[in-house]
């Protein structure tokens, strides 16, 4: 079967600014695809051409197996798409914005739309200019979720929501995904992403930094170790040991230890020393993809 | 009402249509109450012979001792069509470049229907808004002309009702389509309104300057305002305004299918 998302040397160019460079991107179905990227990388142009708003200066893009040019109708019926500004009609209520686009849409399930209302807690009862940040954010939400399409592509989905409401979203995610259909991602916070994706791809000034599933990622990111002894730490033992990147020991029984990948080795050399606790901190992730943002090109 | 583009559009512009016809209702009460004394004034002849020939022309003030001649000199030949046309443009150029700045035409596009498909349905709606405005000044002339005893028929009410809808019509699809075109309203709005400007100075000139008189017919107001409008018939000038508008919708179709759309910020 044809991947959910694909780009071969995907470029736009607005005059002479380069706002996304040879972008080959592949997303296969049934995942959730987080795109990450400081503002201005070039998410939302991406995410622009998918949806068939503007057109790639060169390069293609295919979406579910059809050309996003060329065939944009047959793209656009499966989509579910929410902007990265999401605007309604400011004097139409949410019920009858929801019902103008299910009819422009054609065969969307009302009770669907109440469903997804009711989890969010959205009174379509009220005009959208009388709407709260959060609750405009909940209808464009519940607008890109009705049809219930075969690829959802969501720029910035969670802005505005509180915590509550962030992760009865992240939960609405999952169980897209268990349902066998596609979610692509956008978002300069980390946190959301990591959260549900699967894979995640970095884009820095209109280039493609990586693409990787975010297990692997974890697996390169630094874990910070704390090892505490019972006489002095066999400090030049612990350096030598694989993947420690560096030790910080400031004299008592305690070490600080930073390193990448597998903890093993560190942890068998140090066994045989009276070791008497281990502190783990989570693997670093925000530092690695701090790294990818702002130092590699 | 919320079926297609063309039903939001229609109830988008309810109260708008409401006010509007409110105020041409008006208008044209006033107006039609001022006859009553004219008709009385004998020498109204006389005054007007002293005017300048020019200021006749433009205003037809030899016809101007008949009810539908002072209807015509007061209203249709200058204050109705500009009602008509700031109506129409900027309705025109609201209904896609607003809708663009607005940030709601993404959503929009991103249905599985054409962009062509949304600029039809938006100068449908248009057009049947204008037509609306035209019923209610026909039914403003015909009825406050019963009231005042202006004299208008139902028939010379309907071409000057016709020729105000197809003149609004004209600029309001060149307004939407600059709009659809360009995506931003200001450039809608100035295009149009510099062309209907540009148009009625040839229409006046042409009234007034022999050398201008054989450009005149290409003008947008001649092809509305001569013979009348109240009275004019259904002249055959007035297929070049639904000609015309017929044209700046063709003209707009493929416009959004072809070009970026901006993001709303």
């Amino acid at each position: 079967m044809d991947a959910a998302i694909r780009t071969e040397g995907l470029s736009k160019n607005y005059r002479s600014h380069r706002a996304l460079r040879e972008l080959n991107l592949e997303v296969p179905r049934g995942v959730v695809f987080g795109y990450l990227g400081p503002n201005g990388a070039g998410k939302t142009t991406t995410i622009r051409i998918l949806a068939g708003l503007i057109s790639p200066t060169s390069g293609t893009a295919t979406v579910l197996g059809n050309d996003v040019v060329d065939r944009c109708e047959d793209v656009q019926r499966h989509l579910g798409y929410l902007p990265g500004e999401f605007v309604g009609y400011p004097d139409l209520t949410g019920a009858q914005y929801l019902r103008y686009l299910a009819h422009l849409r054609g065969g969307v399930d009302w009770s669907e739309v109440e469903r997804l209302a009711k989890r969010f807690e959205l009174d379509l009862g009220k005009r959208f200019k009388t709407l709260s940040h959060g609750n405009k954010q909940k209808l464009g939400i519940v607008q890109a979720f009705m049809h219930r399409p075969e690829l959802l592509i969501l720029d910035e989905p969670t802005s505005g929501l509180d915590p509550i409401m962030q992760r009865e979203f992240l939960a609405l995610l999952r169980e897209t995904r268990a349902d066998g259909r596609t979610v692509f991602l956008s978002s300069h916070i980390l946190s959301d992403v990591e959260a549900v994706a699967d894979t995640v791809a970095i884009l820095r000034s209109g280039e493609l930094v990586i693409t990787q599933s975010v297990d692997a990622l974890r697996e390169q990111a630094l874990r910070r170790l704390e090892l505490t002894f019972s006489g002095p730490p066999p400090v030049d033992q612990l350096k030598r040991a694989a993947g420690v990147q560096e030790i910080n020991w400031d004299g008592s029984g305690t070490v600080q230890v930073e390193v990448a990948g597998s903890t093993a080795e560190l942890l068998r050399i140090a066994a045989p020393h009276q070791i008497i606790n281990v502190i783990s901190h989570d693997a670093d992730l925000e530092a690695i993809f701090l790294d990818y943002y702002t130092a590699r090109s | 009402m919320f079926r297609n583009v063309f039903w939001k559009t229609l109830y988008d512009q309810r109260r708008g249509l409401a006010g509007w016809s409110a105020a041409i209702l008006i208008l044209v009460g006033l107006e039609s109450a001022l006859w009553p004394s004219m008709r009385e004034m004998t020498d109204l002849q006389e005054i007007y012979s002293k005017l300048p020939e020019e200021l006749g022309k433009l205003f037809d003030l030899q016809s101007m001792t008949t009810g539908p001649g002072f209807l015509n000199a007061e209203l249709f030949t200058l204050l109705l069509p500009a009602l008509f046309l700031v109506y129409g443009i900027g309705h025109g150029a609201k209904s896609v470049a607003g809708e663009e700045e607005d940030g709601t035409l993404d959503l929009l596009l991103v249905m599985p229907i054409t962009g062509a498909r949304i600029v039809v349905q938006k100068a449908l709606a248009l057009f049947t808004c204008l037509f609306t405005l035209g019923l209610a000044l026909f039914v403003a002339t015909t009825s406050m002309s019963l009231v005042f005893d202006v004299g208008i028929s139902a028939g010379q009410a309907a071409s000057g009702s016709l020729a105000m809808t197809l003149l609004g019509a004209e600029y309001g699809a060149l307004a939407l389509a600059v709009g659809a075109i360009f995506g931003r309203r200001s450039t809608a709005i100035g295009v149009a309104s510099a062309a209907a400007t540009a148009a009625y100075v040839l229409y006046a000139a042409g009234l007034m300057v022999d050398a201008v008189e054989p450009w005149r017919p290409l003008s947008p107001f001649d092809q509305a305002l001569t013979g009348g409008p109240l009275g004019a018939g259904l002249p055959a000038a007035y297929l070049w305004l639904v000609g015309g508008a017929a044209a700046l919708v063709l003209i707009a179709m493929p416009a959004l299918d072809g070009r970026d759309i901006a993001a709303h910020n």
